[in-house]
């Protein structure tokens, strides 16, 4: 399978770009080794650890079954792949009994987005806008509680959030009524994967705000504009690459996440696809099936990804222009 | 193939997040192997040339001359390590300590998830281990891989330790191949304190709405379907009849309108801390709960329900020696250490799941301070496992019509 054409090394610059070639010293025979010897390590990491694990991932999805103990083979020459699994997984997945699982992870996955943006925006604008000399220390506290170690603090969460625990104790105490949180339910879940991936969402939101210039905005309200206004024409736009990263880095570990959903709420009603992977790469006999929804998750986030690089190049040309 | 009481257990939780990948691995591990002889076959074997054991109809493991047994008498290894592969947390180290010490030997637990995974494992050549922990559903392919290898009961005393009926097992006749390890039955751990009586058929409490949001079913296909089948009063557990299936997946769906479910496998802390009433769970579940229950809270709180005419599910677990093993004769005298009855019983207070052994019995149990008093039906005798009914190996495709209505179940509406 080809995804694009290759650009040969050597080929012409188009026509019509000729001005920019000749401005850039000539490259160096040296400097092009040098930086083919850089590109090495991340080329070989890329095959060894994405491309390969994905091609076993296929192999798995594709294969057949051991007669004698009964589990998944995987089928390393393509020539043999038996796909009837991998179609059971694509007929199951938009007409069967998975398709309430993609949709509700989806709607986890979008909800949780949103509840990032709403509390991390605000946030990472605060840092990059607002918080002068103690952003460096601010940034630290963010990220402070994710120098803990993951299971350690949704554990902790878990003992905060029963029927007796101390999150019901607050909301007795102002006369509201307590909340079984872990009882299996969809908010706790939402909830729960916001406050695992939040800091992922505000790290490189900041990063964007803090580069915006600021006499970008001085200018904006020279010419009397209002502080509302500026934000939604000038930093609101210019942020958009930053927020589209922050969202693209935050929903891919939550399409895939498993782990968060089984600690917080174990019911059948907050199942995400995530859990039926794991269900069935555990379950012995059908590893293949659990094989081919990870391909099949892995293409729904492909169109995700092309969408951002689409939209992050296109950005790229608007600024250079 | 079954799930198993020590897969996924435990406080340890942290290494699940490492298990889909490495359960691909070990997949992808096992057909790197055979990948290299087979192609796509029909020309292959039928699936099913091994016999599935039952009680009612046991199965003599075949002999292969050229995996043979031992001699008798040799001397035992010296020095090095001898390498365990069992399941974690399986194990007591204290005893494990004591061997090494006694047998000036380094032991070395290796441990895996799923059996799936050990398989892989000990198929991989260079990979040597001297013990190994089976279940019983898959002694019969194994032993048909050639994975195990015969043991030589001159070096196994203690056999007759245990239970008469385990000495010649119905899923290896002769007790060719494996020695007896736990036993334990499934029933429901619940909280004496909230609940108040219990009905007549204690599957119910699992589907009592009262308990609604505080009600636990096992995240395990076997143990969540036979359940249902077992309140039904269908007591073919072994069943691969798709209707009876069927019944059995959608009695589980009304649980989640019902009482609002949740699939877990964690029953002896979550019962011990208050989050659950009710938890369908292992006897060594309501064993272990006793150590986690919160300061000041006693054992009193606790009880495990199994049916009074021990018509409920029960299991045992074995040890073996894999083929490869290369300190066989020091392998051996683990085996025989694990059986004896005063290592057997320290073994037991830290696993929570008991020892096969003629030496427990419910009244010692409670006398000798491993269970409290109504914790006592949380001990399983001989009886229990001649009257009870055992999860046991299906055909290919048998199982994939419980783990797909298991998936179903799980995936919700």
């Amino acid at each position: 399978m080809t995804v694009g054409a290759p650009l040969a090394p050597g080929a012409p610059a188009p026509q019509g770009e000729p001005a920019v070639a000749t401005v850039r010293p000539p490259a160096r025979r040296g400097g092009r080794l040098l930086w083919a010897g850089l590109a090495m390590p991340g080329t070989a990491w890329l095959l060894a650890f994405l491309a390969v694990p994905f091609y076993g991932i296929m192999a798995v999805a594709f294969g057949y079954r051991d007669p004698l103990f009964g589990s998944t083979v995987p089928e390393w020459n393509p020539v043999y792949w038996d796909p009837t699994t991998f179609v059971e997984a694509v007929r199951s997945t938009f007409a069967g009994d998975l398709r309430a699982v993609f949709v509700r992870t989806l709607v986890f996955v979008v909800l949780s987005l949103l509840i990032c943006i709403v509390i991390g925006y605000p946030i990472a604008y605060y840092l990059a806008r607002h918080a002068g000399r103690r952003r460096g220390l601010l940034l630290g506290l963010i990220l402070a509680p994710w120098w803990i170690n993951y299971l350690t603090r949704m554990l902790a969460w878990l003992s905060l959030l029963q029927d007796d625990g101390y999150v019901n104790d607050v909301l007795r105490a102002v006369h509201l009524p307590g909340v079984q949180w872990l009882s299996g339910r969809p908010y706790t879940v939402i909830l729960a994967l916001v406050y695992g991936y939040i800091p992922f969402f505000i790290v490189p939101l900041y990063a964007t705000l803090d580069r915006i210039d600021g006499r970008l905005l001085d200018a904006s309200r020279d010419l009397g504009v209002g502080g509302v206004r500026t934000f939604l024409h000038v930093t609101l736009p210019l942020s958009r690459p930053g927020l589209i990263t922050a969202c693209v880095v935050t929903a891919l570990p939550m399409f895939g996440d498993y782990y968060t959903n089984s600690l917080v709420s174990g019911s059948p009603t907050t199942t995400m696809v995530g859990n039926q992977i794991e269900l069935y790469l555990l379950g012995g006999s059908r590893q293949d099936l659990g094989a081919s929804l990870v391909l099949i998750l892995s293409a729904m986030l492909m169109v995700l990804m092309i969408y951002y690089l689409i939209s992050s190049q296109r950005a790229d040309r608007e600024a250079r222009a | 193939m079954t799930f198993h009481p020590r897969e996924n257990r435990g406080p340890h939780a942290s290494r699940r997040q490492f298990l889909a990948l490495g359960a691909l691995a070990a997949a992808a591990g096992s057909g790197a192997l055979a990948g290299c002889s087979r192609r796509r076959p029909a020309a292959q074997a039928a699936a099913d040339q091994v016999v599935l054991s039952r009680p009612d109809k046991p199965v003599t493991l075949p002999l292969h001359a050229d995996v043979p047994a031992i001699k008798d008498g040799l001397a035992p290894e010296k020095g090095g390590t001898l390498k365990i592969f069992n399941y974690p947390e399986y194990l007591s180290p204290d005893v494990i300590k004591a061997f090494g010490e006694a047998n000036g030997v380094t032991v070395e637990v290796t441990t895996f998830t799923t059996q799936d995974e050990a398989i892989a494992k000990l198929r991989t050549a260079g990979t040597a281990f001297d013990v190994y922990f089976p279940t019983t559903d898959i002694v019969g392919k194994l032993v048909a891989g050639k994975l195990l290898q015969p043991i030589n009961h001159s070096y196994l005393p203690n056999l007759t330790n245990a239970w008469p009926e385990l000495q010649d097992p119905f899923y290896d006749k002769g007790a060719q191949y494996t020695v007896p390890y736990t036993a334990f039955t499934t029933g429901v751990l619940y909280r004496a304190d909230r609940v108040g009586t219990i009905p007549s058929n204690g599957w119910d409490l699992i589907w009592d709405p009262a308990y609604k949001g505080q009600s636990y079913v096992l995240d395990d296909a076997r143990e969540g379907l036979s359940m249902a089948m077992l309140r039904a009063g269908k007591t073919d557990l072994n069943t691969e009849d798709p209707a009876v299936i069927k019944a059995a997946g959608a009695e589980l769906t009304k649980l989640v309108d019902a009482v609002n479910i949740k699939i877990a496998i964690g029953g002896y802390q979550v019962v011990a801390e208050g989050a659950a009433t009710v938890h369908h769970a292992w006897s060594g579940d309501a064993v272990s709960a006793q150590s986690y229950l919160p300061e000041g809270v006693s054992a009193e709180v606790l009880g495990y329900w199994f049916p009074a005419d021990r018509k409920g599910p029960v299991g045992t677990d074995t040890i073996a020696i894999p083929r490869a093993a290369a300190k066989p004769v020091l392998a051996h005298m683990f085996l025989n250490h694990m059986i004896d009855n005063d290592v057997a019983l320290e073994n037991f207070s830290f696993t929570g799941y008991q020892p096969a052994l003629s030496v427990v019995t419910p009244e010692k149990m409670v006398a000798d301070e491993y269970v409290t008093e109504n914790l006592v039906s949380s001990i399983i005798t001989p009886a229990h496992y001649r009257d009870g009914f055992q999860e046991l190996q299906l055909s290919a495709t048998g199982d994939r019509l419980w783990v797909d209505e298991w998936a179903k179940f799980k995936a919700g509406r």
